[in-house]
Formats: structure tokens, sequence, C-alpha cells
């Protein structure tokens, strides 16, 4: 009873930053045409676009070929870490679902939680980050990324920001 | 004696109460006090405020203590920081916390502080001036003072606090210890490494040379710090005074107890470890040379072992033998030493005399 008094309501202002893009429209070419940042093809909502999606946590996912996404972290969460001294990543074939801690960044600012931008299975793990946990900060978008992972649940990737809208997330916070 | 009981758990129910009330806009503290001197408790108690607790708009303070133990950091190798067979002995526990940072010896002379806010309110410096401005108050003869690397020092020599945080969801937490009267000869003598020739990147600690407020301020009382620092947290806000809690109670923190078993769990404590080898001589009186153990641990198991023993003292074949019973077992006398039970209680003298030197190693 005193418990549900002190469980935190859950903050509202996620739903204001997801992409205005309606999940189920097909795409027709005059929608693609005022769309610019999508590099979709007109024959399929294929989700092999290289563009990044961005999570409210400052994590970004990059989906490649064969359907495995990247995981990594902003340029934003990198800055405000300050210098990543260790990663805690997770093990291969751990099953996370969307949201789920699944590692934490040491920086001489504290330890911060990662989480799970989508569901899925951990592929692969940023081995480099052992001996050089720096390449978070200094190439957070490419040789630091953390770990590669399945993507069970590929409308889970739609809810996502664009770059676009992430970009305009940041600023919000910051004011 | 019931009454008083039922009287606090009351006021600790007010409290909370007052925690999620929307009438509230100004932002204001609420100091907890746990009744607990059990670490893993604590630590699941801050686990809990950290998961549970509206913090947008108000922060917390909670005050701890705990009989001896030592808290390594999340990502720590406890068998680089402390010596697991001496505290086996003294019946001192271990605790990894989920906050990163370095090795600390806690007992009952050291006030824990944590400070939980929002990550916006997130502000370490802000938190330790709570620290040296209620010690200015109380000893002002005493200089203490923050430094860049967040720790408090005394006299411009000691360390009498040290840092370490987490940042979450929605909010973060910032702990740090206080050294009041606790015991320094223990704490030397379990803060070093179990094993010799530990390859790890794990964090590792830096050490300081430490001292209690009371070395300096032999008058200083342990309530009257407590009080002290409650008093300067509660400064300015609408609050006063602190709440004891237990942090065991599961009416007040519903699912505390998952949490608690969570952080005592092998897994946790030792499974968590980073990857690490060792790499050593193992002492054999018997053969009057010493052979090489070279062993990776990863979770906080052996994964690969090799042992190097004089061919002519015992054969290869024995020592591979050891080698591959001891994979996949726990990096831990007493489990490897049931892994290797059978070679213990072989007629091989020498047999037995190596599985004694490789469990030696381990701590």
């Amino acid at each position: 009873m005193a418990a549900c008094g002190l469980l935190r309501s859950l903050s509202s202002n996620f739903s204001t930053v997801l992409p205005l893009l309606a999940r189920s429209a097909p795409l027709s070419p005059l929608q693609l045409a005022s769309k610019p940042y999508f590099g979709r093809t007109i024959s399929s909502s294929s989700r092999l676009s290289a563009a990044l999606k961005f999570t409210d946590k400052h994590e970004w996912i990059r989906v490649e070929d064969g359907g495995v996404g990247t995981v990594g972290i902003s340029s934003f969460a990198q800055e405000a870490l300050g210098d990543v001294v260790y990663c805690g990543l997770p093990e291969v074939g751990t099953q996370l679902a969307q949201q789920d801690e699944f590692g934490a960044l040491e920086s001489v600012k504290a330890a911060s939680e990662l989480y799970s931008p989508l569901t899925g299975e951990v592929v692969e793990v940023n081995t480099l980050l052992a001996d050089n946990p720096g390449l978070v900060n200094k190439s957070c978008y490419k040789d630091g990324w953390l770990m590669k992972m399945t993507i069970a649940n590929p409308a889970e990737l739609d809810a996502l920001m664009d770059e676009a809208a992430y970009e305009r997330y940041i600023r919000s916070i910051e004011d | 004696h019931q009454n008083q009981a039922s009287c606090s758990a009351v006021s600790t129910l007010t409290c909370f109460c007052f925690l999620t009330c929307s009438g509230f806009s100004t932002r204001s503290g609420l100091v907890l006090q746990s009744r607990s001197t059990d670490v893993h408790q604590n630590l699941a108690l801050e686990d809990w405020i950290d998961a549970n607790v509206d913090l947008q708009r108000r922060s917390v303070l909670l005050l701890w203590r705990n009989r001896p133990a030592v808290v390594i950091g999340r990502h720590q190798n406890p068998w680089a920081e402390c010596d697991l067979k001496a505290m086996r002995r003294a019946g001192i526990a271990l605790a990894r916390r989920r906050s990163g940072g370095g090795t600390v010896f806690h007992d009952l002379g050291n006030l824990n502080l944590t400070f939980f806010a929002s990550k916006k309110a997130y502000d370490r410096q802000r938190n330790l001036k709570v620290v040296t401005e209620a010690l200015r108050r109380l000893r002002p003869e005493l200089d203490v003072r923050a430094t860049d690397r967040l720790d408090i020092i005394l006299n411009g020599h000691y360390k009498i606090s040290g840092t370490a945080s987490r940042l979450s969801r929605q909010s973060s937490y910032h702990h740090c210890t206080l050294l009041h009267s606790a015991d320094r000869s223990a704490l030397s003598a379990v803060l070093r490494p179990s094993c010799p020739g530990i390859h790890s990147n794990a964090t590792p600690s830096v050490p300081s040379p430490v001292a209690n407020l009371i070395d300096h301020a032999p008058s200083l009382q342990w309530e009257e710090l407590v009080e002290g620092v409650a008093e300067q947290y509660n400064k300015g806000s609408t609050d006063s005074g602190t709440v004891l809690v237990d942090p065991s109670d599961e009416t007040l923190f519903p699912d505390v107890g998952r949490l608690e078993a969570e952080l005592r769990g092998w897994n946790w404590t030792f499974g968590k470890t980073p990857k690490f080898s060792v790499e050593t001589q193992l002492q054999l009186p018997e053969a009057r040379r010493s052979g090489r153990l070279q062993v990776d641990v990863k979770n906080g198991r052996i994964d690969g072992c090799s042992i190097d023993a004089p061919a002519d003292w015992i054969c290869e074949r024995l020592s591979g033998e050891l080698s591959a019973v001891l994979v996949g077992e726990r990096f831990c006398p007493n489990a490897a030493a049931a892994a290797v039970a059978a070679l213990l209680r072989c007629e091989n003298r020498r047999m037995r005399e190596l599985c004694a030197a490789v469990l030696q190693v381990m701590g």
C-alpha cells in the first residue's frame, strides 16, 4: 500500500518525441518525396537502412545487412559521461527485452546503466573496448560500438527516433 | 515497545506519502537512516529507492553503516582488491556495489551517505559540500575539503571520504564514505590481493592514506556527526529530522528481499568479475623446486588452466588431469577442493601436494 504511493509515475514526455510517420501506412512515392531523411526503397518498407535510430536514453542502433543491429551511445551521451574507463558488456547469447539493462559504462563521473534499444539476442560484443574503453568517447558511432543484436521485433525500431527527431530531443532537454 | 515500533512505522509511511504528494512544489529533501548493519540489505535498499522513489521533485539522503565488510566497485576484481582468505577467517563480508569506483572497508565507525536525486539534479560537489559544511559547523578547527577526485581530505593529508555513483533510467545516486572511528588495522589487513600474479583490466583502486575524524577531533560523537549531516542536508527545507527504516521490511519496500538476494549471490559478487588471468609459482616443497600455474578466469570460473610441474617429479599426464578437472569450476578454494576431492584422496602423494599447492593460490 505504502509502496504504491512510492512508485514513480512514468514520464509522459517520451510520446512527444516519437517520429510523426504512421507505422502502418505504406509508403507511396509522393510521401517519400516529402520525407528526405529516409533511404527507403519504394518497393518495400525495408528496414535495411544505414540510418541511425535513437532511444531517449541516448543509445543508437544501426541495422546492418542480415538484420542484425549494431548498438552504441550517442555523442551527446559520451560527452555527458566523460572519459570512459571501463565497459561492462553482456555475454554473447544474452536475451534482452527492450529497455532491459544490458551493461554499464564506467567513467569518472559514474557507472551509467545501458538499456537495450530493442528486443533481441546479443550476437557480438566489441572486444576492442576491453583494452581501449576510450574508443567510446573517440569514435562513438564507429569504432566505439558496444554490441550487436538480433532484432526480434522490427516494429520496435519504427518507434525509435531518427536523427532529426533525436536532435530536437536533445535540444529540448538541454533547455 | 510494540507501540514504539508501530509509531515509527506510521511516521515512516507518512514520510513516504510525503514523497509523492503532488501539493509540494518546493524541492525538499528527506533523510532516512537505516536500522540495519548488513551491507547487502543496505545496498538493496539503495537499489530499491533508486528504482521506486519519484526523485524528479524531491531528493533523498540515506544514512547507513555496516558491520565489517569490504565493498568493491561495479567492475572490480575481488581477488585483486582484497584478501578473501583473511576475510573469511575474520568473518568480514564481501559485497560488490552497483556504482563504480574503488574498494573500501566498512565497519561501524564508517558513516555511509547516499544522495539520491534526478539525473538533472545530479551534483556530487554540492553533495560533498553538505558533508564539509556540516563538519565545519561541528568542529571549525578541522580543515576539510573536497578534491577534484571527490575525495574529502582532512588537514591537507588524510582521506576521510571516498565517492562513487550510479546513473540509471531517471535517477542517480551518489554515495560516499565518512571515516569517523573505523578500525584502521583491520582495513590494512584485508585490502591486499588474495593471490599474486593477477593480470586484469578491471578498474583498479587508488590507495590513499586515511584517518578517522576522531583522531583529530576526539570529542566528536557518532550521533553528533549523523545529526550534524542531516541538519545540514535539511537546511532551508521544510522537512527536518531523520526517519529510521528497516531495509528488510517488505511492507515498506516490496520485493527488496529479491534485490538483496541478487546482491548477496555468487553470480553478482564473483561472477561479474571482468575476465582475468593468474600466473604464479606453485610452492612444491616436496619437489624442492617450484612449478607454475596459469589460470584464465571468466565470470568467476576457470576457463583455462595450465599446470607446469617438474616432469621428473610428477608425470605430465597427471598434472594435465588436474588442469582438466578444474576447468569450469569456480575460482574458489572450496569449489575447487570439491572438484578435486577424488584426486586429493588418491594414493599418489605428489598429486595430493600438487592439488594443495594449486588450491593455495586461489585464496
